[in-house]
């Protein structure tokens, strides 16, 4: 974790003085974060890839605006969760999004008892339901940590926020996101 | 699920959801680069994003137009300022540009030399920047009367030397207002004007034929020791303070060259 700033930050001078293969070497490295934080947005699959490459291609163009010294990372998210809020408002969608498919992907919790893991896969799918329901800007800062783990500087960066205002956003967002679980729980069974 | 859950437990969930979020199957710099590409291939205007920046363009139009569609009187060369957004920087439309001028040879530097741009700060009474891009200066001069910093370049790799200002590069800063015009510029037919995206505002871009350029002493007057032809030259403004870049290379270059300001 270290090293990566800096060697970000080497890529970046690189790809703001031509060198495009240099700024290939972070999409690549930071394609999967792009990509989940769009999908938290627009719940698509396809349309959060489709999101990400813009948010990438539009991140290109601005590195003359990038701060030296700053950490790319949130930066980044930032402008590529701009491309599919965007998408989503001329989309017209409605607010709610599927965010089902994280249900099917594998993980590597093997250790717990078949009791466990269905208990596990219950959690998930009620939570998840709840997450889709969540208002967008809950849905991103919670995706931030808990999806992302970007730290609480990165959080403030990528949400545009103060650093301060960070765990009061956090915290109401999970009240809201246990309020709405909450709500399903006494109608859900 | 019947029962509310836990904090714990909900944190737990939404890690687990989160390592079970996917990324994309394929490398996606191949589809990236090829977007890159495509946008390169467009007119600057349609690379930008429809928020706030996308109105420069617009606005710096207006105020091309209006550069250019008149012989400024200073009244009006001091609304022209205000709308270019460049305090201290006056551009007037001129029939003809003489071609006499002195050049390199006869180009001095006036003020008091310093070492470094952080001394230079000290004495104009605000922060000195220097483009990183073009790397250290040669030289730093300060004025104080009116206050006007200059940044000598005398040689840069890939940038030629430029025959009218006898180096590779010159940067100068001023604060500037729009009632005390500090630089002047007088641009004839040969000359381009154009306005660029920089940052969060617009930057005015000088090439073609040498425009003639002066100074203003702190009561208004031109300098005539400074009247002296100058060549490609980008103009923008920055926290309140103006840049005025002046080397023989093209659009894009300064641009480059003025967004690496450290």
């Amino acid at each position: 974790m270290e090293g990566r700033p800096a060697e970000d930050a080497v890529l970046v001078e690189r790809a703001q003085h031509g060198d495009t293969e240099a700024y290939g070497e972070l999409v690549r490295r930071y394609q999967a974060l792009a990509t989940r934080t769009a999908y938290v947005i627009t719940g698509r699959p396809a349309e959060a890839e489709d999101a990400a490459q813009d948010g990438f291609t539009k991140a290109y163009f601005a590195l003359g605006r990038f701060r030296t010294g700053a950490p790319f990372r949130p930066w980044l998210l930032r402008i590529v969760a701009n491309e599919a809020k965007n998408r989503r408002k001329a989309a017209g969608r409605r607010a709610t999004v599927d965010l089902s498919v994280a249900e099917d992907r594998p993980s590597g919790d093997t250790a717990l008892s078949p009791e466990e893991a269905a208990l596990a896969s219950e959690r998930r799918t009620f939570v998840l339901g709840a997450l889709g329901r969540l208002r967008q800007e809950d849905r991103l800062v919670i995706a931030y940590r808990y999806f992302m783990q970007l730290s609480e500087a990165e959080m403030a960066l990528a949400l545009g926020c103060a650093r301060g205002t960070v765990k009061s956003r956090l915290s109401r967002a999970l009240a809201r996101l246990r309020e709405i679980a909450g709500g399903e729980a006494t109608t859900g069974d | 699920m019947t029962e509310r859950l836990e904090e714990r437990d909900l944190e737990r969930t939404l890690s687990d959801i989160g390592g079970r979020l996917d990324g994309p199957k394929r490398d996606l710099w191949p589809a990236v680069r090829a977007r890159i590409a495509e946008r390169r291939a467009q007119p600057w205007w349609s690379r930008l994003s429809f928020d706030r920046r996308t109105l420069a363009p617009i606005v710096a139009t207006l105020a091309i137009i209006l550069v250019a569609a008149f012989v400024l009187t200073p009244d009006l060369a001091a609304r022209a300022a205000q709308v270019l957004g460049l305090p201290g920087v006056q551009i007037y439309r001129v029939p003809q540009t003489p071609t006499t001028r002195p050049t390199a040879a006869a180009l001095t530097f006036a003020g008091q030399r310093v070492a470094t741009a952080a001394e230079a700060g000290l004495i104009a009474g605000f922060t000195v920047r220097t483009p990183a891009s073009l790397g250290d200066p040669s030289a730093i001069y300060v004025e104080t009367a009116p206050v006007r910093v200059t940044i000598v370049y005398a040689s840069v790799k890939g940038i030629p030397v430029s025959p009218q200002a006898g180096v590779s590069a010159l940067v100068v800063e001023v604060k500037g207002t729009l009632e005390t015009q500090v630089m002047a510029k007088a641009i004839g037919p040969g000359t381009t004007l154009d306005a660029v995206p920089l940052g969060d505002g617009v930057a005015y871009y000088l090439a073609g034929q040498p425009h003639q350029f002066f100074f203003r002493d702190s009561e208004g007057k031109t300098q005539p020791e400074t009247l002296r032809l100058a060549g490609n030259t980008l103009l923008w403004t920055d926290g309140g303070v103006t840049y005025r870049l002046e080397a023989q290379v093209g659009l894009g270059e300064a641009v480059r060259i003025a967004s690496s300001l450290r």
